[in-house]
């Protein structure tokens, strides 16, 4: 057992399964980095939004394939539907914010729950058809690597890097953002195309992270390795880097694990996992952990 | 860029507009429906320092806003330097109020200073040793060189302002917009910020600047815009504060440029 453990996490348990823990990490990677933005902003609770708006969309692409093609698992096609409901999602939640008087909070929850029930409807709805292939969707709330192909694999790797690669482009540029979006726009900077750019990259985040962590425990790691980093620096380049680096670890341990043991759900190790490496970093991160408290602050 | 501004402009400028640092023609504000500035005219002189007085709700902060384009305007034109004041951002630096932005936030002093310089890093390109030296120099033009690496958290509040007023500076602007920079400063904060004012009317910038203290404000500026969500008093400090027109901005009795009037928002 041991053995294989290690030979998992050493990325030596074979081809296959070498390259879903090597994509699940670099999807932990991507949801660290865009965590640390995303948490600065203060919209954490918008992935959660996204993560269970984008359900019912996932149920719709389910059922369309199987009108197309007598199978619903095709990842692009549910990948399509999570981004096209996830967006929907989100623009209500804006549209709800910026046209009521309900603050976003409200807004947040009256759109998360409102999608997802819907979801849940058309989940137990697919559940009734004699169509194949229904099995693995549950899967998709909790997450489940053990399920995942080669190519599936792949694309989740490919997307996540892409999402790590722009958010270092754009670290100034976010950072500037999440400090003083004020004067960020009393500059010129294109305030709200920022923020749609950033809620983009979470939006694929969330969407890429359906097999793996499942669309209800996204914001566990978009949320816990940002607030675990924050612990250890006091600077954003390195928070970010650190809070990617956290993601990986958690999303590349929790795999292994799952892959050991694959009737657990990936997303619940994950989390836990990162949950680990939050308090840890809260007894022990010099900057902002417990051990912190104790040093004074100048007046 | 002054030569740069005379020499090259993209378009020839539309000609009623003044030439003047900021001008201000019938602007109209509105929050929700609710007018709170209307009709404001205002022309500010070159190398001045302008104290953007009134009573708390007066509109001061929502004028500067307006300027800046933060705040929608309902009616009015804005020109700055000749053009709409759309196009000349980049010769605007602006100083938020302190209480605005999360001090929590992870990042040095220096890495706050650096922000002014963004426009002209550009976009996706890291701030290099140039930019860091620069924002150095911003720094110690505050006195604030000791604190380049301090995380903006672990600063006081008038250190905190200093850095604000050094992002500005590292802006290279012509026209400054201050909100309330002597709010709950110390001593050492007020007498540098003053040395800052003092040194960029003398480069030849206007700075336009929210003050509450009445008190002080003749010492420190020398032209007055005196709001009570309209214009109740502009012009020459001597001439415009006058103790009628205090009156009529806080709705009191008081002694003409005299007594402080309590902190206004």
């Amino acid at each position: 057992m041991t053995a294989r453990l290690v030979d998992l996490l050493l990325l030596r348990a074979g081809y296959n399964s070498a390259v879903v823990v090597a994509g699940a990490a670099a999807l932990g990677l991507a949801a660290g980095v865009v965590g640390s933005f995303v948490l600065l902003r203060r919209r954490v609770l918008v992935s959660d939004a996204i993560g269970h708006a984008a359900l019912p969309g996932v149920a719709l692409a389910f059922l369309a394939g199987v009108a197309l093609t007598g199978s619903g698992r095709h990842f692009g096609l549910l990948l399509l539907g999570a981004v096209a409901s996830g967006t929907l999602g989100v623009l209500l939640v804006q549209a709800i914010r910026d046209h009521t008087r309900l603050p976003e909070d409200s807004a947040i929850a009256t759109v998360l729950s409102l999608f997802f029930s819907v979801g849940v409807v058309l989940l137990s709805h697919i559940q009734t058809l004699p169509a194949g292939g229904q099995a693995g969707l549950n899967a998709l709330l909790l997450g489940s690597a053990a399920t995942m192909s080669l190519d599936e694999a792949r694309l989740v790797g490919g997307a996540a890097l892409a999402v790590v690669a722009a958010c270092a482009l754009l670290t100034k540029e976010f950072g500037l953002l999440c400090f003083d979006a004020g004067y960020a726009a009393a500059l010129g900077w294109p305030v709200r195309r920022l923020d749609l750019m950033l809620s983009l990259l979470l939006l694929a985040v969330v969407a890429i992270g359906l097999k793996t962590v499942g669309l209800i425990l996204i914001v566990a790691l978009v949320a816990l390795p940002p607030v675990a980093a924050r612990c250890w620096t006091d600077r954003l380049g390195r928070m970010a880097a650190l809070s990617g680096g956290f993601g990986a670890l958690a999303a590349w341990l929790g795999a292994a694990a799952s892959s050991l043991w694959p009737r657990l759900p990936t997303g619940g190790l994950i989390v836990l996992v990162a949950g680990g490496l939050l308090m840890l970093s809260l007894l022990c991160g010099p900057a902002r952990g417990l051990s912190a408290r104790r040093r004074s602050r100048p007046p | 860029m002054v030569a740069l501004l005379k020499f090259s402009p993209r378009r020839p400028p539309p000609p009623p507009l003044s030439r003047s640092p900021l001008a201000v023609q019938g602007l109209t504000v509105a929050y929700g429906g609710e007018p709170v500035l209307r009709g404001v005219d205002f022309v500010a002189p070159e190398a001045a320092l302008v104290a953007v007085v009134g009573p708390n709700g007066a509109g001061k902060s929502t004028f500067l806003k307006a300027v800046l384009g933060l705040q929608p305007r309902l009616a009015g034109r804005i020109s700055c330097y000749g053009y709409p004041v759309e196009r000349q951002r980049r010769l605007i630096a602006y100083v938020p109020q302190r209480s605005s932005v999360d001090w929590d936030f992870p990042a040095s002093a220096l890495d706050v200073v650096a922000m002014g310089l963004y426009r002209r890093i550009g976009w996706c390109r890291p701030v290099g040793a140039r930019h860091r030296e620069q924002a150095l120099a911003c720094l110690a033009q505050v006195g604030m060189a000791d604190f380049a690496r301090r995380q903006i958290g672990q600063l006081s509040g008038g250190q905190q302002q200093r850095v604000f007023l050094a992002r500005a500076l590292a802006q290279d602007a012509r026209l400054y917009l201050m909100d309330e920079p002597f709010a709950g400063v110390d001593a050492a904060t007020e007498r540098a910020i003053i040395e800052v004012l003092r040194s960029l009317r003398q480069r030849g910038r206007t700075v336009l600047c929210v003050h509450h203290d009445l008190h002080t404000a003749p010492d420190y500026f020398e032209h007055l815009l005196l709001l009570s969500g309209r214009v109740v008093a502009a012009g020459a400090m001597a001439e415009a504060c006058t103790a009628a027109a205090l009156e009529e901005a806080y709705g009191v009795r008081l002694p003409a440029g005299g007594a402080a009037v309590g902190r206004a928002g």
